[in-house]
């Protein structure tokens, strides 16, 4: 870990531990309880040469939803920015933007969340409608809520629509099959199929290549089952956010290791509205997803992207921690252990 | 001998030639419209008096006449770019002489027409980006708009533009067979066109004078001051003086030429994307004194491609932070950002019903037949009657169309399976039959598909059609009527029934209230550019004068041994690079070998020292920085290289053939010297050009100082005579000195004389001169580090005392010239270089540090 000021130098005491364990524990205690986090999400870029100016837009704020309570949230950016601005995006996700106008070599953006998150009503798969009825309705949308649906049954830029998909896909898409039993079908089959792998792809590999080498990380699963969806006419959305990489049960674990910011998908249907799939995990998120923004790809909710002037070549590096807390903590964030990892996170 | 007798008819069958013209006949096909004849052969009247006049024109008038217009096409440097075509940039542009007539009556229906079209797409715009009522009422379906990617999201709602996406649009008419009009094609992105049409008029004005003067041809000038109007009224805020740019992607866009041409035409400041910056969401123009807010962009640019931050961020042409500068409405951008989202022809079946739906009328135009395959019974119709439609992707206006019926049965199965996979991204056409026009092709008259493409400017008072546009003509036939994939133009004179008054934008009585700025901003760039302008012209300039006395004396030839003289300038080509060091340049042989190695050398455009790499970098800046050049300056610097270029194979060439070229060369460099030193005005621009100049020529003036120092120091005679020629000096030196010139005087002359244009001191007086005006454009400090840079060198300069410079080793108090040579060439790139820090680079300053850790965004607590 770097000596340098910019970064969190971390210590984390017995005590803290503990109450984070007691909390992992008493969630874990009830399976229908929410569960709060403390979610520290630190970016930082180093660059080879002086970058005189810098433009960025962060999609760092957990959106508040039925579901998810965000209690505060707080950015830390170093150096300081010249110009910042909040506003909400087309998708209605939280996008912050800022300038840096004084030279530096090196750009460090801390996120600091707590959220509480409560489990969702799922209903049953086998009752939902048959997914052609779903794909009909979406595709002549008047209403708004169906035009907001039907607006994620399209090819996007990280999204395209390719025959071999439209082929895999259907071998989970019988006549008739209610649309989640058909969805958890095809989530099963890529969680079997596919291999997840950090060192296959990056950011940039298209979804071409994954289908080909059937490896990936979790932004590439989600994207190949978004795909699958839409070219089935059913609308599906890019969900960016966190998860807590190990179980409640094992909370103690979990704070040795690094969590990880986290991508998975959210699948229309009619009336009952937006169920997410976490097709790396081969789940329903109950209360270990932590949901950011969403969008029609990873493009649309990047958590930070700049454009620069100068900076030569740079490294990103990402570090993330999921802790639970206990439920009325809202208390100043304490320093937490925190390991490096590279940017491409689970 | 006259072209065409208007007196006979055509041939009965259409296919006729007229009688005793038979290589110049004009022969229609069946089953075409023609624009000049009918179809049992006759002109049409609106054509009569044209057809007459163009009857009483000989084949070879006309020849001359338009051998001048292919001239004014080269001279005015009239390009349109296409990517990938094997003759590289700047293709010459396409243009037939003959003009397409439009008569008042059918212009009357085809005004009204694209007016009404034109406030149709702009409401459908507004709403698309606002309330987006169509698809809620069920007016469009919505795959049209979400699966579209021109639907740039970012812009819903954007304040800045709500209701004002859509300033200028642009239609593309054709006839049908059975003459009436229908539109192929919409343009609501960036449309372009409008800027060449001008450019056609006034080469065809020049061309066909005599008829134009007598056709009562409506003027365009009076639509580009309703633009320019327009633009101004656009801005938010300063109303009466704000400040409009051009975006344009650069020099590589296929209509770069009328970017250019149209911030020049307008006034208007051309800029890339790195020309602006976004600070505090408002939009800033870098130049050179600091940043200056902008007002209005007129874009060129595309949209997605204009903000690398919200929008493609694969795009370097774009400016970081403008989509938030829009939302914010600080700066109005015509077209708004996303206004290319209806220009796809899959809108075009739903155009009926919409304008029925928000204006209340019959839609006055109709499109040509089109299906998009995102609906179920229209895709049916496409798949099952492919093998007759033209197919193109439904979202990229730019692709390529394919001719479904030219396909072999496997191939247009696959194009079916590629349809079935995403049948929205798909749309389909009837074929085009477009109607004919004749064109002036090698002295034949010839028949040629023409389309008219239409530009509308919203204004106050509603959408205004320019009268005339850019026709477009391609080979009977030919499906795709994109410049891009080859295809001429024409002029298009709307006829008035009355004569028409005179309007010109640069010279109109009744001219604006509102006039944009006098003086236009020099951005950094432009700044830069315009430098490097100056220093080629003199780099250039410098190597044709050595060439030349390398030539002249290689011409002259002493008998017998090796020219002395020769050999000194052979020594500094050989010192500036041109030849290798280890000749021995005084054997006549030697001489001959390295004479060939120049001429070949020098006519190497891929050799960046030599003359005509140095010329080609002259007009790659000019290029860049063309709109800020007159015609006349232009002009010129398209033809410096011509001469060279025209020799034969440079192998061949012979040191007097050379010599021909170099002088015409000369020639057209002091036409541009004179250009820039009168008719330039003294802004920054001029200065920075002449900085550049004066720096080459110091630098010049010592290269040739360094020419004494390869003679034996004692028979420096031939190097004096050759450094006083070079220098255009042997007239001042005789007048004053009346002998055989010695170093002293010659060093005092090229050194130290300020009164000498070509010395170093004069250079130098100069250069500060410029250091001092350019200084209050910087900060407030006492010397900028370029005034302290000249000013040592100046010093250095003026207190020389030449007796005290020596060739050999020096003794007390002396300098040697070597020395003397090396403090002044390094001093001079240091000015250089500070001067492209300080005011091209626009590095940042560097602030005093900062706490390292800084809260920004105070958390708001919520109650759970």
């Amino acid at each position: 870990m770097s000596d340098s000021p910019l970064h969190t130098v971390l210590a984390i005491q017995q005590q803290q531990r503990e109450e984070v364990a007691a909390a992992a524990k008493a969630a874990a205690a009830d399976p229908t309880a929410p569960v709060t986090y403390r979610v520290t999400h630190e970016t930082r870029y180093d660059y080879t040469q002086p970058v005189t100016i810098s433009h960025h837009l962060a999609h760092l704020r957990p959106r508040q939803l039925a579901t998810q309570q965000v209690h505060s949230h707080r950015l830390t950016i170093t150096p300081q920015p010249a110009t910042t601005a909040e506003r909400r995006d087309y998708f209605g996700n939280s996008a912050f933007t800022f300038t840096l106008e004084e030279t530096h070599d090196a750009l460090a953006v801390v996120a600091d969340s707590l959220v509480t998150v409560a489990p969702p009503r799922l209903p049953d798969p086998a009752r939902t409608p048959p997914w052609e009825g779903v794909r009909d309705l979406v595709r002549d949308a008047r209403r708004r809520d169906l035009l907001d649906a039907c607006q994620y049954t399209f090819e996007s830029p990280g999204v395209p629509l390719l025959p071999a998909v439209k082929a895999y896909a259907l071998a989970s898409f019988p006549a008739g099959r209610p649309l989640l039993a058909a969805v958890l079908d095809l989530t099963h089959r890529i969680h079997g199929e596919f291999k997840y792998d950090p060192t296959a792809t990056t950011v940039a590999t298209p979804l071409a290549d994954v289908l080909k080498a059937r490896r990936g990380v979790c932004q590439d699963f989600a994207h190949l089952q978004i795909a699958c969806l839409r070219s089935l006419g059913l609308p599906a959305r890019y969900v960016s956010g966190y998860v807590l990489t190990r179980s409640l049960d094992e909370i103690e674990k979990a704070l040795e290791g690094g969590d990880a910011s986290h991508a998975w998908i959210s699948v229309y249907l009619p009336d009952g509205g937006w169920v997410d799939v976490d097709p790396t995990n081969d789940k329903l998120p109950t209360r270990e997803h932590v949901t950011i923004a969403w969008g029609r790809d990873f493009g649309d909710v990047s958590p930070l992207k700049g454009v620069m002037m100068g900076g030569g070549a740079h490294t990103v590096s990402v570090g993330v921690t999921v802790a639970p807390v206990p439920r009325k903590d809202a208390a100043p964030p304490r320093q937490q252990q925190q390991q490096q990892q590279q940017q491409q996170t689970q | 001998m006259p072209m065409l007798d208007t007196t006979r008819r055509m041939g009965r069958d259409g296919q006729g030639v007229l009688p005793g013209f038979t290589h110049i006949g004009y022969g229609t096909s069946r089953g075409t419209y023609d624009e000049m004849v009918d179809e049992t052969g006759a002109v049409r009247p609106h054509w009569q008096s044209f057809a007459d006049a163009l009857s009483q024109l000989s084949e070879s008038e006309m020849r001359a006449r338009w051998d001048r217009g292919q001239r004014l096409i080269r001279d005015n440097g009239v390009t349109y770019n296409v990517y990938g075509d094997p003759e590289g940039m700047d293709r010459p542009w396409q243009l037939d002489p003959l003009p397409l007539l439009v008569s008042s009556k059918e212009w009357a229906f085809l005004e009204a027409a694209l007016k009404q079209r034109a406030t149709l797409m702009s409401l459908i715009l507004a709403d698309l980006y606002g309330p987006q009522r169509l698809l809620t009422e069920g007016l469009l379906p919505p795959a049209l708009v979400f699966g579209n990617p021109g639907f740039l999201r970012p812009l819903h709602g954007a304040q800045g533009q709500a209701g004002k996406q859509l300033q200028f649009y642009a239609a593309d008419v054709a006839r049908s067979p059975d003459g009436t009009w229908w539109v192929v094609g919409d343009r609501t992105e960036a449309p372009s066109g409008a800027g060449y049409a001008l450019e056609n008029r006034i080469i065809v004005s020049r061309v066909l004078p005599d008829f134009y003067r007598t056709a009562n041809v409506q003027r365009l000038a009076g639509w580009f001051l309703k633009a320019r109007d327009a633009l101004i009224g656009l801005a938010p805020r300063n109303p009466d003086n704000p400040r409009v740019v051009v975006l344009t992607p650069g020099p590589y866009n296929e209509t770069y030429f009328e970017h250019a041409y149209l911030a020049r035409y307008m006034g208007l400041t051309l800029v890339e994307g790195e020309d602006l910056t976004v600070r505090e969401n408002r939009v800033y123009l870098k130049t050179m004194e600091g940043l200056k807010p902008v007002e209005v962009i007129l874009r060129r640019t595309d949209g997605s491609y204009c903000d690398p931050l919200d929008l493609r961020d694969d795009s370097t042409l774009g400016v970081p932070g403008l989509v938030g500068a829009v939302q914010a409405g600080t700066v109005a951008v015509a077209n708004g950002l996303g206004s290319g989202l209806i220009e796809t022809p899959a809108f075009m079946p739903f155009l009926p019903g919409l304008c029925r739906h928000l204006l209340g009328e019959e839609l006055r135009l109709p499109g040509i037949a089109s299906w998009w395959c995102g609906q179920d019974k229209e895709r049916a119709y496409v798949l099952a009657n492919l093998h007759r439609l033209a197919v193109r992707p439904a979202f990229t206006v730019q692709a390529p169309i394919t001719d479904a019926s030219r396909l072999s049965s496997a191939e247009r199965a696959q194009l079916a399976a590629r349809i079935e996979a995403a049948p929205y991204l798909w749309v389909a056409q009837e074929a085009v039959h477009l109607s004919s026009a004749p064109a002036w092709v090698e002295g034949r008259l010839e028949t040629r598909a023409v389309t008219l493409r239409c530009h509308a400017v919203m204004t106050r008072d509603g959408p205004e059609i320019m009268p005339g546009g850019l026709c477009r003509t391609t080979a009977p036939g030919t499906l795709s009527l994109s410049m891009q994939h080859g295809g001429g133009s024409k002029d298009a004179w709307v006829l008035s029934d009355a004569p028409v008054s005179h309007v010109s934008l640069l010279r109109s009585r009744n001219a604006p209230a509102k006039t944009v700025r006098g003086s236009r901003d020099l951005p950094s760039r432009v700044a830069d550019n315009t430098f490097w302008l100056g220093r080629y012209l003199e780099r250039c300039e410098d190597t044709t004068r050595v060439l030349r006395a390398a030539m002249s004396r290689a011409v002259e030839g002493s008998a017998g041994g090796g020219d002395p003289e020769l050999a000194v300038v052979l020594d500094l080509f050989a010192m500036l690079g041109h030849l290798p060091h280890d000749l021995d340049r005084r054997e006549p042989a030697a001489q001959d070998e390295a004479v060939r190695l120049l001429i070949t050398g020098n006519m190497d455009v891929a050799n960046f020292v030599g003359l005509r790499g140095v010329i080609q970098n002259l007009q790659r800046v000019a290029t860049v920085v063309r709109d800020r050049l007159s015609l006349d300056t232009w002009r010129s610097i398209n033809r410096l290289g011509e001469g060279l270029a025209a020799l034969r194979k440079p192998a061949a060439v012979s040191p007097d053939e050379m010599l021909g070229a170099l002088n015409e060369t000369i020639m057209i460099l002091s036409a541009l010297s004179g250009l820039c030193s009168e008719n330039m005005t003294r802004g920054p621009g001029w200065r920075f050009m002449d900085v550049g100049r004066r720096l080459e020529r110091g630098l010049h003036a010592l290269d040739l100082l360094s020419a004494l120092l390869s003679s034996p120091p004692d028979d420096v005679g031939p190097a004096l005579d050759v450094v006083l020629d070079l220098s255009d000096s042997v007239m001042t030196y005789r007048a004053r000195y009346l002998a055989a010139p010695q170093v002293v005087p010659v060093l005092d002359l090229l050194l130290v004389d300020e009164t000498n244009p070509r010395s170093l001191g004069f250079q130098l007086a100069r250069l500060m001169d410029h250091a001092d005006a350019l200084a209050p454009y910087l900060a407030d400090r006492m010397f900028t580090p370029e005034q302290r840079i000249v000013m040592g060198l100046l010093t250095g300069a003026r207190t020389l005392d030449p007796a005290l410079v020596t060739l050999a080793e020096p003794k007390g108090g002396e300098v040697r010239l070597i020395d003397l040579v090396g403090t002044m060439r390094s001093g001079l790139w240091d000015f250089s270089e500070t001067l492209t820090r300080q005011y091209f680079v626009h590095a940042a300053e560097v602030s005093e540090p900062i706490s390292p850790f800084v809260e920004l965004l105070a958390a708001k607590d919520r109650t759970s």
